[in-house]
């Protein structure tokens, strides 16, 4: 085949596909009970989180019930870690630091902490920046499963397949895939059961009486108002809300957070004051994760987020500081 | 060299200079390297579109890989150099279009100028430098505003950064 006609060929073959992703209610719904399934069912598991030639096995276990939700994720490989949420209360344990870290949400409007950005009727919404299709059937950790594939409609975010349980929709992999359609990041399951567990397994295991406590003491706050913006925002992504918080040692810090629906893209601004080491502009990438960092009017802006790095950039590249009129 | 290649690049070379420099640069080397490098600056500056580091590697590749004429089939071999010819007067339409399409307009040429420098300085290849080392602090204080969490649960809060050494005892 020359390469004038292998060129010929991919460009049906892209038309093709284009035709084929329209949106479809099916892949709607697929969705819709896989977040169902995230806030309703009890189970405990377990899942192998990879992003390049790095993977990290976890227990998951997760309780509903007359009391209200618990989630409890150990980390089983590398530096332990133990996630415990509770109502709107995520804590991080670590038990080598004897460090608990502490995030409380900022403010009562969500039901659960960790569920701000994605209600349900927001799902459809989805469709304005991926096109969203059902996949063929699978299997993951002996479970019969739908695909659904989300696919960006433009190169400022990634694509996502997702694996969702035939039976109760539950989530049992997720991959996370680049503009080439390479895997990138992935979590699943290699072992999942439905059912109530006792609700003391869910409890930390350590005994954190004398460990410190960091507590990020987040609340709702301005930033806007205090000057900081964006010169340009990204396509899709707009702005869910502002936080004052501490970040680890860091005093105050200010986060704005910016989210597609399904992606999401933080602004941290903290002064300079104060800190020790000089400010290293640049990117750095953990899976599907960028983090770009950079000074901007006597401030260190670090951006984080699950999307392209070009689109991290570009957020960071856009924060301006532009003095309060009086 | 690099300031006989960049001269020649400018038209300030006489014959016999700019015949030595573009023998230079035939013979591949640090000459070819420097030619290539010039070129993808000048290409930089003046936002036409760039290729990706080593197309024109990967180009004579796909070349190479395409079947070689054994027999002497007129056909065959007419329709392969319209293929070469054409494609290359793709690249130069390309590389007009381009031209055109960011050529200072007179008038408010300077704004324009800036407008496209402005441009280049965001899109530039980012440095990349390691995590910091509030990394998974940071990773932590975003992962709760995620949509990712509605459909996952906690299971993205297991993205960290992972140091040789481990995380740091305080």
């Amino acid at each position: 085949m020359t390469l004038g006609r292998a060129l010929g060929l991919s460009a049906l073959l892209c038309a093709g596909m284009a035709q084929a992703q329209s949106q479809s209610p099916e892949a709607l719904g697929w969705l819709r009970k896989i977040h169902d399934a995230t806030h309703k069912l009890s189970y405990a598991g377990t899942f192998v989180y990879r992003n390049g030639s790095r993977s990290e096995t976890s227990r998951i276990t997760r309780l509903v019930d007359a009391s209200g939700s618990i989630e409890k994720v150990e980390v089983m490989d590398g530096v332990p870690r133990e996630i415990v949420r509770t109502h709107d209360t995520v804590r991080c344990y670590l038990p080598e630091a004897r460090v608990v870290k502490v995030e409380r949400q900022a403010d009562h409007r969500g039901t659960e902490r960790g569920f701000p950005a994605l209600l349900p009727e927001r799902i459809s919404a989805l469709a304005r920046h991926y096109d969203i299709s059902l996949g063929q059937a699978d299997r993951v950790a002996g479970l019969d499963c739908q695909t659904v594939k989300l696919t960006p409609k433009d190169n400022l975010r990634y694509g996502h397949t997702l694996y969702a349980d035939m039976k109760t929709g539950m989530l049992l992999k997720a991959e996370t895939l680049d503009a080439k359609g390479e895997v990138i990041e992935q979590f699943s399951f290699t072992e999942f059961r439905v059912g109530a567990v006792p609700r003391e397994r869910l409890k930390t295991r350590h005994a954190t009486q004398a460990w410190r406590v960091e507590d990020s003491g987040a609340t709702p706050a301005n930033l806007a108002g205090a000057g900081w913006g964006l010169s340009s925002e990204l396509p899709g992504f707009r702005k869910v809300t502002e936080l004052r918080r501490r970040v680890g040692e860091a005093g105050s810090v200010g986060q704005v957070v910016y989210s597609d629906g399904l992606a999401a893209v933080s602004v941290f601004i903290e002064p300079l004051e104060g800190r020790r080491d000089p400010v290293r502009t640049g990117l750095a990438s953990i899976g599907a994760i960028h983090i770009y960092t950079r000074e901007v009017a006597r401030h260190m802006v670090t951006v984080v987020g699950e999307a392209p790095a070009a689109s991290v950039q570009r957020i960071a590249n856009a924060v301006e500081f532009r003095r309060p009129q009086q | 060299m690099k300031e006989r290649i960049s001269q020649l690049m400018d038209g300030e070379l006489d014959e016999r200079s700019a015949a030595d420099a573009i023998a230079a640069c035939g013979r591949g080397g640090d000459a070819l390297e420097t030619w290539r490098t010039y070129h993808l600056i000048s290409d930089g500056m003046r936002d036409t579109r760039v290729l990706s580091a080593g197309f024109s590697a990967r180009l004579a590749e796909r070349l190479a890989a395409e079947p070689t004429v054994l027999a002497p089939r007129r056909s065959r071999a007419e329709s392969r150099t319209w293929f070469v010819a054409s494609a290359a007067a793709s690249f130069a339409a390309v590389g007009l279009v381009g031209w055109l399409a960011f050529a200072p307009q007179p008038g408010n040429a300077p704004a324009q100028i800036a407008e496209v420098q402005k441009i280049n300085t965001q899109e530039m290849p980012p440095v990349l430098v390691p995590p910091p080392s509030a990394a998974n602090d940071y990773l932590l204080a975003h992962q709760g505003f995620s949509p990712r969490v509605s459909f996952q649960g906690m299971a993205p809060y297991v993205r960290s950064v992972s140091s040789p050494g481990r995380e740091s005892r305080k």
